[in-house]
């Protein structure tokens, strides 16, 4: 009897769904758009993200440390930094590791890395410091103005960088709102647009509901139909719109990998969709029925109201 | 069977009433006709009975189910147990011939088996056998009020009300929907007409109940047309 039930409701959305033609096509297409508006957005705010974590990644500050610095201040300045909490990672290079770095950088610029031989080793010892927020490199500057560190520090590299960190810092954040305020603002748009599509393809079968419950039918057995409509679009949605957008990346990639040269920037962005598709799958499919059929159940509720 | 007792409706407070203070009773296997014009009352009386409308005041009851206590979760049922026919016909457009009746078995849960043979059973008493895989818009008007007949009686009802339903259909066509009402009611099923077309009143020679702005003016047990 249970599976009588289900088997009728069901079946009786799917030939709905099928006879409704060109509003079931409407409803999908608009689903389709739907879901590629919320993808997208997705997909850019992650890239964004990860693009801003990984500018933030770089900055850190460099203590350099008076030639006179004692090793116990030293050792005891690295370790009140690896106490605090906002502290993710304390570098300590030695006046050696700063000539080897030197040289390195300089090492096709034989004039520069001679001028250092000649005048034994100028370059300070320092500590780099690495916070897991970058806005809070500004909360440590106090302690090295005080003692007992002020007088093993010759200079705080964040005094130079402050402007362009805070900047930079302005930047990424304005970026990130912006990203989300445009997203959040397509989102809801479509949303709206496929909430008014299935409220109007429900309301050209408002006299339906009401010869079906004329006959003696119950308010879940007219609902269910028409949620299983919901779920459709949902469904097909996610088909279309995974389909729309991997051929989009791959005709993208394509024309990325003949601007920047082979296996480069396109074949990341691909490579991204196709590691991540599971993922998009599920989330599009949940994004989907949830739509569809949360859309479908508000919008018959007001007709199911009077018996 | 079908007890009205001092049934009062008013559809506005300001309005004059649509059922004034009717009282009714309707004997099981009876066929009743309800004349009367346009805005006389007919259609809110059947509305009443397949409960799409309340009472203002008075009680209503059929086949010993007490209107005023029944819950809205209940009316699904009540409604499985009366069959109605429509002047304007009522059927599902998306849905064949064939679904169109098996729907109303289908709401009821009744097994895929029953459903095979009963929906052909009634399909061809309305004699429609042909159309059953045909949508509603490829027939005509009087062959969707035979369609509406088979669905209201595919599930047995003791009660048919038909609700003018030759109001849209010409002469030849009403009469054949006329003598599938007295062939079902011969069958044993209570039958509700509501019509103002004189010449089936006096043909048929039935019960008529003349209801004239709102109240019952005649209740006759073989009755003519007796309006202007």
């Amino acid at each position: 009897m249970l599976f009588t039930t289900f088997y009728r409701l069901a079946k009786t959305g799917f030939v709905n769904f099928l006879r409704n033609g060109w509003l079931s096509l409407a409803s999908t297409i608009i689903m389709t758009l739907t879901l590629i508006t919320i993808s997208v957005f997705l997909i850019l705010n992650i890239v964004l993200t990860q693009g801003i974590q990984t500018i933030q990644d770089k900055i850190d500050i460099s203590v350099y440390l008076k030639d006179s610095a004692t090793s116990q201040t030293i050792f005891n300045m690295q370790k009140d930094l690896s106490n605090n909490p906002d502290v993710k990672q304390v570098n300590y290079i030695t006046k050696d590791q700063a000539k080897q770095r030197y040289d390195t950088t300089f090492a096709n610029n034989p004039q520069l890395k001679d001028s250092l031989d000649q005048s034994g080793n100028p370059l300070p010892a320092s500590l780099e410091i690495k916070t897991y927020d970058p806005s809070k490199l500004a909360s440590l500057m106090p302690m090295f103005d005080r003692p007992p560190y002020k007088d093993a520090v010759s200079k705080v590299s964040y005094q130079d960088n402050k402007q362009v960190i805070d900047r930079l810092f302005k930047a990424t954040e304005f970026i990130k709102k912006v990203g989300w305020g445009l997203a959040i603002a397509f989102i809801l748009t479509s949303l709206i647009i496929i909430f008014n599509t299935i409220r109007t393809a429900i309301y050209t079968h408002k006299s339906e509901i009401e010869i079906m419950k004329l006959v003696g039918a119950n308010p879940w057995f007219i609902k269910w139909p028409f949620l299983i409509e919901g779920i459709l679009y949902g469904v097909f949605g996610t088909a279309l719109s995974l389909l729309v957008i991997y051929i989009l990346l791959r005709l993208l990639s394509v024309s990325f990998n003949a601007y920047f040269g082979g296996g480069s920037t396109g074949d990341q962005v691909f490579g991204f969709l196709m590691q991540n598709l599971g993922p998009l799958l599920f989330l599009q499919l949940a994004a989907g029925i949830t739509i569809g059929v949360v859309s479908s159940s508000v919008a018959i509720r007001k007709y199911l109201k009077k018996s | 069977m079908i007890y009205l007792k001092e049934v009062s409706k008013v559809y506005n407070k300001s309005a004059k009433k649509a059922l004034d203070n009717i009282s009714v009773h309707i004997k099981p296997k009876e066929f009743v006709i309800f004349v009367g014009l346009s805005g006389a009352g007919k259609s809110t009386l059947t509305k009443l009975i397949t409960h799409e409308e309340e009472p203002s005041s008075g009680t209503i009851s059929i086949g010993g189910i007490d209107y005023s206590k029944l819950k809205k979760r209940d009316v699904p049922y009540l409604r499985r147990k009366i069959g109605v026919v429509f002047q304007d016909f009522k059927l599902l457009p998306r849905k064949t011939i064939y679904e169109n009746i098996a729907y109303a078995l289908e709401v009821a849960g009744i097994g895929g088996k029953t459903i095979r043979s009963r929906v052909p059973q009634v399909l061809k008493m309305v004699g429609l056998e042909s159309k059953a895989k045909n949508f509603p818009k490829e027939l005509s008007g009087g062959e969707m009020q035979r369609v509406a007949i088979a669905r209201a009686l595919v599930h047995d009802p003791k009660i048919l009300i038909a609700d003018e339903p030759t109001g849209n259909l010409d002469p030849k066509n009403a009469w054949e929907i006329i003598d599938l009402l007295l062939k079902v009611n011969e069958y044993g099923t209570t039958v509700i007409l509501t019509t103002h077309n004189k010449e089936i009143v006096n043909a048929l020679k039935k019960r008529v109940i003349t209801l004239k702005n709102g109240k019952i003016i005649k209740d006759q047990e073989v009755g003519r047309y007796a309006l202007q």
